[in-house]
């Protein structure tokens, strides 16, 4: 059965997973489950991979037809919510997951309302009455954990200028600098989507991380969910790509005191502790505007929005005329007020 | 519709923006109703047709600065030093927008000493003292030498109306006061901020490098800052020795009793 459906054990409608109270829910009964409690039927079932080809929906007993990466979605004749249980078994199975707290609505509301704060969106856009489709989806995330141990040489110097008779004076003091550091990453999110853009999810970072709950299937009742297409170690090298700056960040803020300072010697060593991979929520907003379709995302716990809206050229100008104006008059202002003539 | 009022919106804006760059740039230009004579060429170094259009010019800016701007030019035959001269023509002719022996700025060439002297008196001399007097005459220096009175003469006039209208004691040449670096700054500006917003429009990056930090078992493990060495390097200090015939300021008074701030200089 590798086709899971949560039916309400009162009246036998579909339950789906609500975002506010965080438990399985029954749309027609209002019957509420608290999802820690059941059973998982994942954990009772092993399947060997690539054993079913075809899944059918246990309601009406249509093809579900999904794409290759989709592990939980909704039966496309009957609406009701279904979870493809082989693939998330195995390697393939979440360890964690952070639920939606921003219900559909919420999230229609949150996407509006960030709409009307786009100082450079066309007006037409800002009513955002062209929502053509908003997705609630789990998309699938590596969890890194990262451990550095770090050695730095470079060499430093103190600049200190004075004035002795008819010369000036540089005196430059060089040091010779060195640092071992231990620094661990936690948690660094690593998209595992194909299909979702790297820079899009970047920034729909931070997620909340003490809202990460043990992966159960339920949680996906109701929503679109994707299986990672890449493996821990194949994102390994973005994952120690992103950690980099952040890196020299540190490094940087333990050598202060130094006007300047150069790195001869940059020696990083960083361990793979352990990868987890978890789900994390996001709405998917697919917006149609002047013929063209934009799509944002926002994360489902923060209600953050991000993706490039439209800009108007207009309100580009308009906002350029009037910054610069009021620079000028403010500019002619101080220069009056030094004393210069005001024309 | 909305479209074409947000572009007349626009386009008022931009209007404004240049309207109020070229309003400054523009001198309004003043009708000399009663033009009186300010140019003294005794030593006959400009055309009529020059002598008349610096006059223009002189009775225009004269009148917003409520100052004489006078040129006078010397073979000085009685072999005076320049600032006597610049001192007696002042008491001789009582030159003074206001009144006799008034506000005034004398410029003096003195083509026997080859030697300028700038003036300035009452409000000419406290709007002209003697560093900006230095400066101008540093700046219109090279024409003279060259022999280019008349841009010489435009430019000490044009120069002399504009730090008569920034206050007495403030740097003149401040690039706060030029209006080409305010439109430009202005422009930047914009610039900055409206690209800042098209940038900022699709979300930002909001985790730093604390973000994923395990700070419980992050630190510095050993460090050393090791001293190696010290290097001098020393620079002589250019005192500035007035390149190029030199240049003083200093005013004084009169012989007529009146005060006055000046600037000479050898061209």
């Amino acid at each position: 059965m590798p086709v899971i459906e949560y039916k309400c054990p009162n009246c036998g409608s579909g339950m789906v997973f609500d975002s506010t109270t965080g438990s399985l829910s029954c749309p027609s009964c209002g019957r509420q489950d608290n999802i820690e409690q059941i059973p998982d039927p994942l954990k009772k079932q092993v399947f060997t991979e690539n054993e079913v080809k075809q899944y059918h929906c246990n309601s009406c007993g249509a093809d579900i037809v999904t794409e290759p990466e989709t592990s939980a979605t909704t039966c496309s004749f009957c609406g009701a919510a279904v979870v493809l249980s082989d693939r998330l078994t195995g390697d393939l199975a979440p360890v964690k997951v952070i639920p939606f707290s921003i219900s559909k609505e919420q999230a229609k509301q949150a996407f509006k309302k960030w709409c009307r704060n786009g100082l450079l969106t066309p007006s037409g856009f800002m009513s955002a009455d062209r929502i053509q489709n908003i997705t609630g989806m789990y998309v699938p995330f590596w969890l890194y954990e990262l451990h550095n141990k770090i050695e730095v040489h470079g060499r430093g110097t103190k600049v200190r200028t004075y004035t002795q008779g008819d010369y000036h004076y540089t005196e430059t003091q060089h040091f010779d600098i060195y640092r071992k550091i231990r620094l661990n990453y936690v948690n660094l999110p690593i998209d595992a989507s194909e299909k979702m853009k790297d820079e899009l999810m970047d920034k729909l970072e931070p997620f909340p991380y003490n809202e990460l709950k043990e992966f159960k299937t339920p949680y996906l009742a109701g929503y679109i969910a994707e299986k990672y297409s890449y493996t821990d170690e194949e994102l390994y090298p973005r994952a120690k790509e992103k950690t980099r700056s952040y890196i020299d960040s540190y490094i940087a803020s333990t050598v202060s005191g130094y006007n300047s300072v150069s790195y001869t010697d940059k020696q990083i060593d960083t361990t793979l502790k352990n990868a987890d991979y978890v789900l994390l929520p996001v709405w998917m907003v697919y917006y149609d505007f002047n013929r063209s379709q934009y799509t944002f995302a926002m994360n489902g716990q923060t209600g953050k929005v991000v993706g490039k809206p439209p800009i108007s050229k207009a309100k580009v100008a308009g906002w350029f005329a009037g910054v610069s104006a009021v620079s000028l008059l403010s500019l002619k202002l101080v220069s009056w007020m030094m004393g210069g003539g005001f024309l | 519709m909305k479209q074409a009022k947000q572009l007349v919106m626009v386009t008022t804006l931009l209007m404004m923006v240049f309207g109020l760059a070229f309003s400054f740039l523009t001198v309004q230009t003043v009708s000399a109703a009663e033009s009186k004579n300010l140019i003294y060429d005794e030593a006959n170094l400009l055309s009529e047709q020059e002598k008349s259009e610096l006059n223009g010019l002189a009775n225009e800016y004269g009148a917003e600065r409520q100052t004489d701007f006078i040129i006078f030019t010397s073979n000085n035959e009685e072999h005076k030093n320049e600032e006597l001269l610049t001192e007696d023509f002042y008491d001789e002719r009582a030159p003074g927008y206001d009144k006799a022996h008034g506000n005034t700025v004398i410029l003096t060439l003195d083509m026997y000493n080859r030697k300028m002297y700038l003036a300035g008196f009452y409000k000419g001399e406290e709007y002209i003292d003697n560093g900006r007097a230095v400066k101008i005459t540093a700046k219109i220096a090279p024409d003279v030498t060259d022999g280019n009175y008349r841009l010489a003469f435009e430019k000490y006039l044009d120069l002399s109306y504009e730090y008569m209208g920034i206050k007495p004691g403030v740097n003149p040449d401040n690039i706060l006061f030029k209006t080409w670096f305010q439109l430009a700054a202005s422009l930047a500006i914009g610039g900055i901020v409206v690209g800042v917003m098209a940038y900022r429009s699709g979300g930002r990056v909001t985790v730093n490098r604390a973000t994923y930090e395990d700070s419980g078992s992050s630190s510095v493990i050993d460090r050393q800052d090791r001293y190696i060495r010290t290097t001098v390097t020393k620079q002589k200090i250019e005192r500035n020795n007035n390149n190029g015939g030199g240049g003083g300021g200093g005013g004084g008074t009169t012989r007529g009793g009146h005060s006055h701030s000046g600037s000479s200089r050898s061209f």
